[in-house]
């Protein structure tokens, strides 16, 4: 959402270092997400993206720096910890669905663990989700009889059942189809225009341009750019992203 | 196998009531039969029931401690980790009939005073830590087999460990480890056997009281040899039909 009003700051990330081993992964990344923001991260493959989405919901511990979500420090304390996992929704790249759970249960699943949702309201929600995606007459099957684009919509309807205040997505077209891709962005624009706060890494630098209010570009663990859309591919600082432009540009 | 396949909640039903008929209904057949089986048709039908509970409490234990050691092998602790490889190592590396002699004779030893196990009792532990050490590992592979992408998207909805455990990773983990606990299961009707050792008045204790006394050994044993036949099918069918149930999912 393109918005002037001054917003308020619902992510912010200081000095957060995460190394594996002797590799470090992360390097002092600060960076402060605004409520409604909608930003694409992007980079080239091990430059550090992924590894920064999950630490903010902690599937990834940072070593140190600062991490607050929502006014909510994110440590090892677990109240704090699951505070945070009720706002924060993911989207993964390989969709993650419970293989053993129809695509309804998929849905209702948090809802009713996390929230305490009766099953069936769970289930009214879980059906409004599933119209919404496009999705309302797979209630019944499992997540092995839909196609990648169909159970990668299922994934964001799971995660929206939780009425998150920030969704995170890591490459959520990557393991589709190219005939699926479309299908996904199209639900992850509608949500782009809902007012949700989302960071997505992605290589699709159209869905970028077009939808994002803000690109970060991560090379080698850390930000290097952090500007518009307009500025970022039209006239980037650093010649790494000028490198990696050209290289999507060309296709890899 | 086919009808189990696709109806498998009856086959449960079925398998199982078909159990308690031919327990209670043993004697009647047995009863009609000519001597040496006739007269002892009683006694056939103690044994075989007192086999069907070694079998049903030393497997359902059996499955907890499995579940349990499983756990355990794959624990971040490293002494618990050590304890579950030592319990399989040890149970496995030893004679069954062993381990039942072990129990009964020093379960009396280390029990304070007035706390009296029966040999039945002793034969359900040692069965049931037998069994147990043989479950772990198949429990074990079960776990591992579940994609950790889903265990990472139940924390990202915000389950907590518990409940990541119990609603993904168990059922997925059953559902793997099945056709081997069901194994294991029917070689615990035939390994239930060896209670005879602590004077145990199961099955085969039964055929040799009544083949000393007839001096009938060949109609005696067959009796013996089809009563435990037709238990291990009805076990048999029973896993199947409860893998059939899980397996929801799996295929299209
Ligand atoms: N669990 C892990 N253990 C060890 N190294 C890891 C782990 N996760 C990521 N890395 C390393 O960290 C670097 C950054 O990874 P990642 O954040 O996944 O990159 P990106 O998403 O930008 O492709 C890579 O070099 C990767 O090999
Ligand atoms: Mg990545």
């Amino acid at each position: 959402m393109k918005d002037d009003n001054p917003a308020r700051p619902i992510i912010q990330a200081r000095q957060v270092n995460k190394r594996f081993g002797a590799f470090q992964a992360l390097k002092n990344v600060s960076a402060t997400f605004y409520e409604g923001q909608v930003t694409a991260i992007v980079g080239p493959s091990g430059s550090g993206k992924s590894t920064f989405l999950r630490t903010l919901n902690r599937l990834e511990a940072h070593d140190s720096g600062e991490i607050v979500i929502d006014g909510i420090e994110l440590n090892s304390n677990l109240k704090n910890l699951d505070a945070i996992r009720r706002e924060v929704g993911m989207v993964f790249q390989s969709f993650n669905l419970f293989s053993h759970l129809s695509i309804l249960r998929n849905i209702t699943l948090a809802p009713m663990r996390v929230r305490k949702m009766d099953r069936a309201d769970a289930e009214v929600k879980a059906r409004q989700l599933l119209e919404r995606v496009g999705l309302q007459s797979q209630a019944d099957k499992y997540p092995l009889q839909l196609s990648g684009g169909q159970q990668q919509r299922v994934a964001i309807a799971r995660a929206l059942a939780m009425d998150p205040k920030i969704l995170l997505f890591d490459e959520p077209t990557s393991a589709l189809d190219p005939e699926m891709v479309n299908e996904v962005l199209s639900v992850m624009r509608e949500l782009a225009y809902s007012g949700i706060t989302m960071l997505v890494v992605t290589h699709e630098m159209g869905f970028a341009r077009e939808v994002a209010d803000r690109i970060i570009f991560f090379d080698h663990g850390v930000i290097l750019e952090d500007t518009t859309p307009d500025v970022f591919f039209s006239n980037p600082a650093h010649e790494r992203a000028q490198v990696f432009l050209s290289q999507v540009r060309h296709g890899f | 196998m086919n009808w189990t396949r696709h109806n498998p909640g009856w086959t449960m039903f079925a398998a199982m009531i078909g159990l308690l008929v031919f327990l209670w209904g043993l004697a009647v057949p047995l009863s009609s039969a000519p001597a040496p089986i006739g007269p002892a048709a009683g006694q056939f039908v103690e044994g075989a029931r007192i086999t069907v509970w070694l079998t049903l409490i030393a497997g359902s234990a059996g499955v907890v401690i499995g579940i349990i050691a499983g756990l355990g092998k794959l624990s971040r602790f490293r002494p618990l980790r050590w304890l579950c490889d030592m319990y399989v190592w040890l149970i496995r590396g030893t004679p069954l009939l062993l381990q039942i002699l072990f129990v009964w004779l020093v379960a009396p030893t280390i029990l304070p005073e007035g706390f009296d196990l029966s040999d039945f009792a002793c034969a359900a532990i040692a069965l049931s830590l037998n069994v147990g050490a043989y479950n772990t590992e198949c429990v074990r592979a079960g776990i591992l087999a579940v994609p950790y992408g889903q265990i990472e998207a139940a924390h990202a909805l915000g389950l907590t460990t518990l409940q990541t455990f119990i609603d993904v990773i168990l059922p997925q983990s059953m559902r793997v480890a099945l056709p081997a606990l069901a194994n294991n299961l029917a070689s615990l009707v035939k390994d239930s056997s060896l209670a005879y050792a602590i004077s145990v008045v199961e099955l085969t204790m039964v055929g040799y009281r009544v083949q000393a006394e007839s001096y009938q050994p060949v109609p005696v044993f067959i009796t013996v040899a089809a009563i435990y036949l037709i238990l291990t099918t009805a076990f048999t069918t029973l896993t199947a039909a409860l893998e059939a149930q899980l397996a929801v999912g799996q295929r299209r």
